[in-house]
């Protein structure tokens, strides 16, 4: 069959089973689409890996394009509705497809007894769909309607379960901050269009080629596309949006929220490495917002007590990890932790969600413990995960947390330190959940039966901990003598880079770095492990953690500072349009208004009098601007 | 420019003076003997009975509303009818579709029920 | 005269009175019937339009024009008649013997708006704006028994006598500064140095009258106490048709006779259009009632079109056609899904929607789909639809504008959101009945939701149809 049509069927699959799923859900039953669901997935990551078996190099030349139909044709600018397949949205597919295939594998398990499983897997492949079209689209326009649609699914997802309105905020919220960052991707497009009169990469980045280095357009585009960055892949300022979308069903967290939506930004960011290898500024911005993102989100990480909001700020820091890379211009490096990281956190949230199930839904980590034994698999698997984020070698995250740090130094010994405190973080924090998720006392509530999951959820716990453990050979650094695979596959659209660091350095690094996680995980064992009481009260935490617990307060910050000015105006606004309000505008408007309303009130309403005084009044001012300008 | 609008001035003044002359000189003029009969509202006619705010029909309503548009259309009839003879075949189809029109209304009202009085 | 021109014009007349007739001749309790007559009519006049939407040129001395304007507005407002009646004929039972009326009133309003679009003269655009009124007042005050419907009619009565009156005497302003009433001799008098006070003054107020019928700030008091009191399927014939005629006077008005005023009335539109925005999207988040809400975002709606008048090119009035259609297709779902709900559930609070997605996933995933397009969430067509407008604001050089337009519809993210998800969320236990929707109004749902999803994955065909119609019809 033709390549191209291939390419086409890959994000047509899930849509195919989203819209199956979604129509006639009822109809098939909860089993039979569970399985649609997980098939359509399954069939587009065996495409993809069709198409990455004929071409090992992943249509490295000129990437496999195809342009099905003209999209958007405004006046001077058409915009084509094409897919395009090149290593990296090639290997960004396969994960996509094949972490997704797991998860709605285990979800089958998850979901078994849940009456919306129908909405859940066709919400899920519609994920899938948008997610691929994000990463196929060979233009801006397309990527943006990708970009849209995750942030909808995700939006869709976390407020799958719940009637509370806590949980219904969390889901708005998630979405509200989505589109801020939205926004700039928008404003960013407008002027891609005003600067280059085009969106397709092709074109942008054969015109921005020519264009100067630190040209004040390019800036403002790449920090506008940055903004959009920061608020899909939850960095700082936006970041508060993620752990408060734990509130989803777990396989949604380990899908979106860790292993591939959330990366979005990074993957916009390294497909846009033309333009970010001309604007210094931008770069800079993003390594700082990077790295700042990592420390903040490691410290609030360090104290919190839900399993899956662990978690989310480990992913947080991560993430501020991978734009840190990019910032100093490693994009291929900065990939190689977005693949790895797909792995072990999608790992770590599948096998969190064994635990929640196993606890039938509890999520508080005071309340489990000594869990080893009775969930052996998940046991296994955790420790597997934790070792791979940690970066504890042969694992995949020591190699790609290597590579990130060996950049790092080489722009700059001071991040490279601050990074590495950052790495401490991780490997506490990870080693904290972890002795008192399966270790210290079982402090389970009584009546709690903990039992191992079914199949379809330990196979994809055994699968993903493989790849945890095998991923990071493919990116291993020039000291060992291996080729580094992954770099040298990206390299023809994630740009070449070379550490440049002497081999002694390197290997002085690699052991530092190693010592500093263990270091970590001795602490963490010091502070939690036996013979340690854990607290389970909140009076007792004081100080620095429980600034930290309350994650620095962030939350409390921006309902201050932005939403509460703006329901004051927007309340304000609706007051004066209001019933009630209006009387109270015509009392308080100084006697002139009172007047005229008194005596021209013909009518009981008293409305209708302002709003022809209203209508009136807006007459004379528009004269009057008119009359000034 | 100036001329011209001093003329209208001109004019203005004077009507306004002479309005003025004519009510001092009926003051002047007229006798002043008052009666009860003359402080009254009416010096004819008959004492109102009752409020004189009363709520007329709706009916009367429909009747001027239907009344007014065959009025108007008389004010269209009018011209057509005096160059009936130069004007025609096309203006003559064009106000029967006309009058045809304004028939619909009067059969629609009537079988609404308007011409009746209840 | 070649009466040709007027084709749609008088097929919609003949069809109102078609319809008159009809419904005397109907026995009292089938009087419903002259709805599906006029759903007839009006499928029948939408093909004609398409067939043959006229012949092109000036009518009867320059008064009257038909051009890709024109019939592309036409078109629109036939497209709203026909999915306004559909969603209509159930719920116009409990009007008992004045069903018929209904119907009349409907297609006169339509001819008044096809007036509206046509018009390049004052007295022909006000005499088409008067026929296009009335019969609205009428409609939104049909609910006799209702005291929320009749206050709602006498508000739109006062306030449009009002709009009227700053229109005409905007109106008079311009006749005597031009001497003429005709739009091209109004244009050739003012570029010839015509202008002073009094004239911008004049301009002022016509843009004033203008800027009620589409409900933009701060003659948009009306709106949201008369959407909440009409019917529910007059709120949407109110929303989408009334404000496109709105739209379709001003894509004529504003470039001919208020652009060669100066630069002042393009400040003045600008203005106009960011108050709408920000006050209609801001007002519409603390909302309640769902019609209420959907006036509000009407009022920011009206914002974002008036940045395609301020344009004023070919490129703008497409982009802006554009937008009408894809507005027309999320108003009309949302109220079809609105209408169909309030039947199931008596009310249309917003707090009424909770378990909609149980009780009937087919009106839940048109409000829905509806929703999304309103707030610009791609694929549905609102997002497009916004891209084509605000491309060409930006190219126009009003960089500031796409950024305000741009913020403000991530603030209305918030509202439309936030009714979506009452709807997905489950509903307090209570007895749960089938959902019943008459044929009908299922199907204007369906149209409506397909045409959104259509129109914002392959804008090209439709794009292109109005394309080749604006450069073909137009001078």
């Amino acid at each position: 069959m033709n390549e191209a049509v291939l390419l086409c069927l890959i994000p047509a699959l899930p849509l195919v089973g989203f819209l199956l799923t979604g129509l006639l859900g009822k109809k098939l039953g909860r089993g039979l689409s569970s399985w649609i669901g997980t098939l359509t997935v399954a069939a587009s990551f065996g495409l993809a890996l069709t198409l990455f078996i004929a071409h090992p190099d992943g249509f490295a030349a000129s990437g496999l394009g195809i342009q099905l139909f003209d999209w958007i044709p405004a006046a001077g600018l058409t915009i084509a509705f094409g897919l395009m397949l090149d290593p990296l949205s090639l290997i960004m597919t396969l994960v996509i497809t094949g972490i997704g295939f797991l998860i709605h594998l285990y979800s089958i398990g998850y979901m078994k007894h849940d009456e919306g499983a129908p909405r859940f897997f066709s919400f899920l492949n519609l994920f899938v769909f948008s997610m691929l079209l994000l990463v196929l689209a060979d233009n801006y326009a397309l990527m943006f309607v990708g970009w849209e649609g995750v942030g909808l699914c995700s939006y869709l997802l976390i407020g799958f379960w719940f009637t509370k309105d806590e949980y219904n905020a969390a889901a708005v919220k998630a979405f509200v901050m989505n589109r801020i960052g939205d926004l700039g991707f928008l404003l960013g497009l407008f002027v891609m269009v005003a600067t280059f009169g085009s969106l397709s990469f092709g074109e942008v980045f054969a015109k921005a080629g020519a264009m100067e280095a630190g040209a004040p357009a390019l800036t403002l585009i790449t920090l506008m596309l940055f903004v959009g960055a920061v608020g899909k892949s939850a960095q700082i300022p936006l970041y508060t949006w993620l752990p408060d979308a734990m509130a989803g069903p777990t396989p949604v967290s380990a899908l979106i929220h860790a292993a591939t939506m959330v990366t979005a930004g990074i993957y916009m960011v390294i497909r846009s490495h033309v333009l970010y290898d001309l604007a210094p500024i931008a770069l800079t911005v993003i390594s700082v917002v990077g790295l700042a993102t990592a420390i903040w989100a490691g410290l609030i990480a360090l104290s919190q007590r839900d399993i899956k909001k662990v978690l989310a700020y480990s992913t947080v820091s991560q993430l501020g990890f991978m734009f840190l890379t990019l910032g100093v211009g490693a994009y291929s490096t900065g990939y190689f932790h977005v693949f790895t990281h797909a792995f072990f956190k999608a790992l770590l949230f599948l096998a969190a969600g064994s635990v929640i199930h196993a606890l039938s839904g509890e999520q508080d980590i005071r309340k489990m413990g000594g869990l080893a034994k009775k969930l052996p698999i998940t046991y296994i698997t955790f420790l597997v995960g934790t070792l791979a984020i940690s970066g504890i070698p042969p694992f995949a995250g020591f190699f790609s947390k290597d590579a990130i740090l060996a950049a790092v130094y080489a722009r700059s010994p001071l991040l490279w330190g601050l990074s590495i405190f950052a790495a401490f973080l991780t490997a506490f924090y990870m080693g904290r959940l972890f002795i008192l998720v399966f270790h210290s006392k079982d402090r389970t509530t009584k009546g709690v039966h903990p039992h191992e999951s079914p199949w379809t959820m330990t196979v994809p716990l055994i699968v993903l901990a493989l790849g945890s453990t095998a991923a990071g050979f493919l990116g291993m650094p020039a000291v060992f003598g291996v080729p580094d695979w992954m770099a040298g596959f990206l390299a023809p659209s994630a740009g070449e880079y070379a550490v440049g660091l002497e081999e002694g350095t390197e290997w002085l690094l690699m052991g530092i770095s190693t010592v500093v996680v263990l270091c970590g995980f001795i602490f963490a064992v010091l502070k939690y492990g036996p013979g340690k009481v854990v607290p389970t009260e909140d009076k007792k935490t004081r100080g620095p953690v429980r600034w930290s617990l309350r994650k620095f307060r962030v939350d409390e910050f921006y309902d201050a500072l932005i939403v509460k000015p703006l329901f004051a105006l927007s309340s304000w606004l609706f007051g004066t349009a209001n019933d009630r309000g209006i009387d109270g505008v015509v009392r308080g408007t100084a006697g002139l208004v009172a007047w005229v309303g008194g005596r021209v009130r013909l009518l009981q309403t008293g409305n209708i009098v302002f709003y022809l005084f209203a209508m009136t009044l807006g007459v004379i001012v528009i004269a009057a601007v008119a009359a000034l300008g | 420019m100036a001329k011209e609008f001093g003329t209208l001035f001109l004019f203005l003044a004077g009507g306004f003076v002479l309005s003025l002359v004519i009510v001092f000189v009926n003051w002047l003029l007229r006798p002043r003997n008052p009666s009860s009969a003359k402080a009254r509202t009416y010096e004819c006619g008959l004492e109102t009975e009752g409020p004189t705010w009363v709520q007329f029909k709706i009916s009367y309503y429909l009747y001027a509303l239907i009344f007014v548009v065959f009025d108007v259309e008389v004010v269209f009839l009018y011209p057509w009818a005096s160059s009936f003879k130069s004007a025609g075949l096309v203006p003559f189809v064009e106000m029967a579709i006309f009058i045809g029109v304004l028939a619909l209304g009067i059969w629609f009202a009537w079988k609404k029920g308007a011409f009746e009085w209840n | 005269m070649d009466f040709s021109t007027l084709t749609l014009e008088i097929g919609a007349a003949a069809l109102a009175l078609i319809l008159l007739v009809v419904g005397l001749f109907l026995p009292d309790g089938k009087k419903g019937q002259v709805g599906i007559v006029a759903a007839l009519g009006f499928a029948f006049l939408l093909v004609l339009s398409f067939l043959a939407p006229g012949s092109k040129g000036p009518f009867f001395m320059g008064q009257y024009m038909n051009d890709g304007i024109s019939v592309l507005f036409k078109q629109i407002f036939i497209l709203g008649s026909l999915l306004v009646t559909l969603m209509s004929l159930r719920f116009t039972r409990r009007f008992e013997d004045a069903r018929g009326e209904f119907y009349v009133l409907l297609a006169f309003s339509l001819v008044g708006m096809m007036g509206m679009a046509g018009a390049t003269d004052f007295l022909t655009l006000y005499i088409a704006l008067e026929l296009m009124s009335i019969p609205l007042v009428v409609l939104t005050a049909f609910e006799k028994g209702s005291m929320r419907s009749t206050e709602a009619g006498m508000k739109y009565v006062l306030l449009g006598a009002m709009s009227s009156a700053i229109l005409l005497f905007g109106l008079s302003f311009l006749y005597g500064a031009a001497g003429s009433f005709g739009y091209g001799a109004v244009m050739a008098a003012l570029t010839g140095g015509q202008t002073g006070p009094l004239v911008v003054i004049g301009g002022i107020f016509a843009l004033a009258g203008l800027a009620f019928k589409v409900a933009a700030v701060p003659f948009h008091m009306w709106s949201p106490d008369i959407y909440e009191g009409a019917p529910v399927p007059v709120t949407a014939f109110l929303a989408v048709a009334s404000k496109a005629a709105g739209f379709a006077a001003l894509l004529r008005f504003f470039p001919v006779v208020l652009v060669p005023l100066g630069l002042g009335m393009t400040t003045l539109i600008v203005l106009i259009a960011a108050l709408s925005m920000v006050l209609g999207n801001l007002t519409a988040i603390p909302q309640t009632n769902i019609k209420r809400m959907l006036a509000w975002s009407s009022i920011a709606h009206a914002g974002y079109m008036l940045l395609g008048v301020m344009v004023a090119s070919f490129a703008g009035a497409a982009a802006l056609v554009y937008y009408l259609l894809v507005y027309l297709f999320a108003n009309v779902g949302a109220f079809a899904a609105v209408t169909a709900w309030s039947e199931l559930s008596g009310s249309d609070e917003i707090s009424s929607f909770k378990g909609m997605w149980k009780k009937s996933p087919l009106i839940s995933t048109v409000f829905i789909v509806s929703l999304l397009s309103l707030a610009g969430i791609p694929p549905a067509a609102g997002f497009i639809g916004k891209f084509f407008l605000f491309v060409e604001v930006a190219h126009k050089g009003y960089l500031w504008l796409v950024a305000l337009a741009l913020v403000m519809s991530v603030v209305s993210l918030y509202y439309y959101v936030s009714v979506i998800k009452t709807l997905v969320s489950e509903a307090p236990e209570g007895e749960t009945s089938k959902a019943d929707i008459p044929l009908a109004l299922r199907a204007v749902m369906l149209v409506s939701a397909v045409s959104t999803v259509v129109l914002g994955v392959l804008p090209g065909p439709v794009m292109g149809y109005i394309r080749n119609i604006l450069s073909t019809l137009s001078s």
